[in-house]
C-alpha cells in the first residue's frame, strides 16, 4: 500500500519519470556491456577519426586511435555509474554517521563535528579531490574515496538538522523513558524518520560524483585502465578543433545522465516530502 | 498507606541563552500506592517538567526523588532499567508519541523487547494489552497514521502498561483529544487502574478532568506547589487565592450556579520563570497581596487534615 502510494507520487512528476527511465536504460546498457561488445573496448578496431555515420560498423565513429566510440561509451557507462554510486554511498555513510551523532548528542560533540564539516567545506571541492587522488594514486578505488571525502558534508548537515528536529519528539522521549540506549534510538527510531530528505540529497551526490570523476579524468588523473566517460572527453580534447565529436559524444552522455539524476532527485523530493503529499 | 513516590524539595533548572530558568522550585509531595494525584496549573508552571524529572528525562538540580524508598538520581545500568520498568509515561500529543514509521505492534512491544522478553511471550502480551485498551489484534500490523487521536492515545496507554508499572505519569493525556473522546480515555484509565492497581500522577490544566479522576490534587504555580489536599476538600473549600481563581475560571454546567458564584478573575500573565517575583511567586497577581508577600516567600503549611497551602493569610 504505502509503497504503491510512493510510486504514484513519484511518477506524477513527469520529469522524474523520464529521468528514471533513461537512467534505467543507461544502467541496463552498462550491465549488458560485455554482451553487446565482448571485446576490449580499448582495442583498435578500425581507421582513426571516423565520423559518426561514416561507417555503419561504427555508428558513433572511432577516436584518434581507431577505437570504437560506441563500445567505449557503453563500457564507460559501467565505470561512470559505479563511481557515482559508490562515491555517493560512501559520502552518505560518512555524512549520516557524523550528522546523526552530532544532532543527537549535541553539545561539544555537535560543535566539534560541525567545525570539522566547515573545515572540509572551506577547501574547494575539485582541488581537494585532485589533491587526494594525486596523494593516494590514480586508481578507481582512490577516486571513489576522494569523491566520498569531499561530498559528505552537505549530507552531514542535512542529517544533523533532521536529528535536531526529531530528537526531542515525544516518541523519542518515550523510548528514553523505557530505557532504550542511544544507538538503538538513533538507528531504529530516529533514522528511519530522518532518511527521506537524505535520500534525495544522496541521489544528487551521485550526479555530482559523476561530474567530479569526469573532471579528474579529463585532467588526465583518472584510472588509466578504466575508460570512463570523463576520460573519453579528456582523450578527445587534443582533436577538439577537427574531430570535436570525440569530446561531444561522451560529454552529452555525462550531461544527460547528470540531468536525469537531478530529475530523479527532484521527483524523490516531491514524493518523500510529506508536506507535498496528495496534492 | 505506604508512599510509592516521594519528592523532597525538588528543583529543576535549565540554562538557556536568556539566563537560568527555575522550572521546578522546591516541590515536595508524596503519592501513595494505588492513588491518583492530580497536578494542575497553568501552561508553563513546570508541571510537565516535574513529570519528566521523575522519569529522569530531565535532570534535577537539587532535592531528592524517591521511588519505593530509593533515590533515583544515582541509579544507572540495571537499577535504572528496573526504575524504568516501575515508572512509565503517557504523553500529551498522540500524534507525536508514536514513531510514525513503526507499526503499532512494534511500538507496544518495545518495552517488552528492551526487558528481554521472548518472541512468543511478547506477541501474547501485546495482544492482551491491545484488548485491554479496546483495540483489535489486527491493529498490530498497522501504522499510527491509520488511527484516530483517541485510538493512538490508547496505543500509548497500552505501551505504558506493557511491563505492569507501579506508577504512570500521565502528561496531559487528554488535552489534545476531542471532548467526545476524552471521557472514553479517562474511563479507560480508571478501568485499567482498577484492573492493574497502579498509581497515576495525572498532570493536567483541565480541572474538570482532574476533578473526575484524582483522589488528591496538587496546585502548582510558577514551579512551586501552592496548595495540596484531597480533591473534595479543594473543590469545596479552596484555601489559596490562586486555587480559588483557578476554580472560579472553570466553567460550571448549571447556569444558575454559574451566575450565583463570585468570580475572582486573574489579572495579568504568568510571570516569566526567567525572572520570578521575589517573595511569594503569586503576589504580582494576587488580590490579597500585601507588602509582606513581596519580601517573604510563604512555605507550605498544614491547614486541617491532609491539606496544605502556601499563603501568609490563611
Amino acid at each position: 500500500m504505502e509503497r504503491f502510494a510512493f510510486l504514484r507520487r513519484f511518477t506524477r512528476n513527469r520529469g522524474a519519470l523520464i529521468g528514471a527511465l533513461l537512467i534505467l536504460l543507461v544502467t541496463v546498457t552498462a550491465l549488458a556491456a560485455p554482451l553487446l561488445f565482448p571485446t576490449d573496448p580499448l582495442r583498435m578496431v578500425g581507421p582513426p577519426e571516423l565520423w559518426p555515420g561514416e561507417d555503419p560498423a561504427f555508428p558513433l565513429g572511432t577516436d584518434s586511435l581507431g577505437r570504437d566510440m560506441l563500445a567505449m561509451l557503453v563500457h564507460g557507462a559501467r565505470a561512470t555509474l559505479l563511481i557515482g554510486l559508490f562515491a555517493s554511498a560512501m559520502a552518505t555513510l560518512i555524512g549520516v554517521s557524523v550528522g546523526a551523532i552530532a544532532g543527537y548528542f549535541g553539545g561539544w560533540i555537535d560543535e566539534a563535528a560541525m567545525r570539522a564539516v566547515e573545515l572540509f567545506q572551506t577547501i574547494p571541492n575539485l582541488i581537494f579531490v585532485l589533491t587526494i587522488v594525486v596523494i593516494l594514486g590514480s586508481t578507481l578505488h582512490n577516486i571513489v574515496i576522494a569523491i566520498g571525502i569531499v561530498s559528505w558534508t552537505p549530507i552531514a548537515r542535512m542529517t544533523r538538522a533532521e536529528f535536531l528536529a526529531l530528537r526531542d519528539r515525544e516518541f523519542v522521549q518515550a523510548c528514553r523513558s523505557m530505557g532504550m540506549h542511544a544507538p538503538g534510538i538513533i538507528v531504529r527510531e530516529i533514522l528511519p524518520n530522518a532518511l527521506p530528505p537524505v535520500i534525495v540529497l544522496s541521489s544528487l551526490v551521485v550526479a555530482s560524483a559523476i561530474l567530479f570523476e569526469s573532471a579528474v579524468s579529463f585532467l588526465g588523473l583518472g584510472d588509466p585502465n578504466v575508460a570512463s566517460w570523463g576520460r573519453l572527453v579528456g582523450d578527445g580534447r587534443q582533436l577538439i578543433r577537427s574531430s570535436w565529436y570525440i569530446c561531444a559524444i561522451p560529454g552529452i552522455a555525462i550531461m544527460v545522465t547528470v540531468l536525469c539524476l537531478n530529475l530523479i532527485g527532484d521527483g524523490l523530493n516531491d514524493a518523500l516530502n510529506p508536506k507535498l503529499r496528495d496534492r | 498507606m505506604s508512599a510509592l513516590l516521594v519528592l523532597d524539595d525538588v528543583h529543576v533548572r535549565f540554562n538557556t541563552a536568556a539566563g537560568q530558568v527555575q522550572a521546578v522550585n522546591g516541590v515536595s509531595l508524596d503519592l501513595a500506592v494505588g492513588e491518583t494525584l492530580g497536578l494542575v496549573g497553568e501552561s508553563g508552571c513546570g508541571k510537565s517538567t516535574l513529570g519528566k524529572a521523575i522519569l529522569r528525562l530531565v535532570p534535577t538540580s537539587a532535592g531528592e526523588i524517591r521511588i519505593d524508598g530509593a533515590d533515583i538520581a544515582p541509579l544507572d545500568g540495571a537499577a535504572l532499567t528496573e526504575l524504568r520498568r516501575k515508572v512509565q509515561m503517557i504523553f500529551q500529543d498522540p500524534y507525536g508519541s508514536l514513531n510514525p514509521r513503526s507499526t503499532v505492534g512494534r511500538s507496544v512491544a518495545q518495552p517488552l523487547v528492551l526487558a528481554g522478553w521472548k518472541r512468543d511471550a511478547i506477541a501474547e502480551r501485546v495482544d492482551m494489552l491491545l484488548s485491554w485498551v479496546g483495540l483489535p489484534p489486527e491493529a498490530r500490523q498497522r501504522y499510527p497514521h491509520e488511527f484516530s487521536g483517541g485510538q493512538r492515545q490508547r496505543i500509548g496507554i497500552a505501551r505504558a502498561l506493557a511491563l505492569n508499572p507501579k506508577l504512570i505519569i500521565c502528561d496531559e493525556p487528554v488535552s489534545a483529544l476531542d471532548v467526545s473522546v476524552r471521557a472514553q480515555v479517562i474511563n479507560l484509565l480508571e478501568d485499567l487502574k482498577a484492573k492493574v492497581g497502579m498509581s497515576y500522577l495525572f498532570i493536567s490544566h483541565d480541572l474538570s478532568v482532574v476533578e473526575h479522576i484524582a483522589d488528591r490534587v496538587a496546585v502548582m504555580y510558577l514551579g512551586t506547589i501552592v496548595e495540596i489536599g484531597s480533591r473534595d476538600r479543594i473543590w469545596r473549600e479552596p484555601q489559596h487565592p490562586y486555587t480559588r481563581a483557578l476554580l472560579a475560571a472553570a466553567p460550571i454546567a448549571n447556569p444558575k450556579l454559574a451566575r450565583a458564584r463570585r468570580r475572582t478573575i486573574l489579572q495579568g500573565e504568568l510571570p516569566s520563570p526567567l525572572d520570578p517575583p521575589t517573595g511569594c511567586p503569586f503576589h504580582s497577581r494576587c488580590p490579597m497581596a500585601q507588602a509582606r508577600c513581596k519580601v517573604e516567600p510563604p512555605s507550605l503549611r498544614a491547614i486541617g487534615v491532609g491539606t496544605q497551602a502556601a499563603c501568609h493569610f490563611i
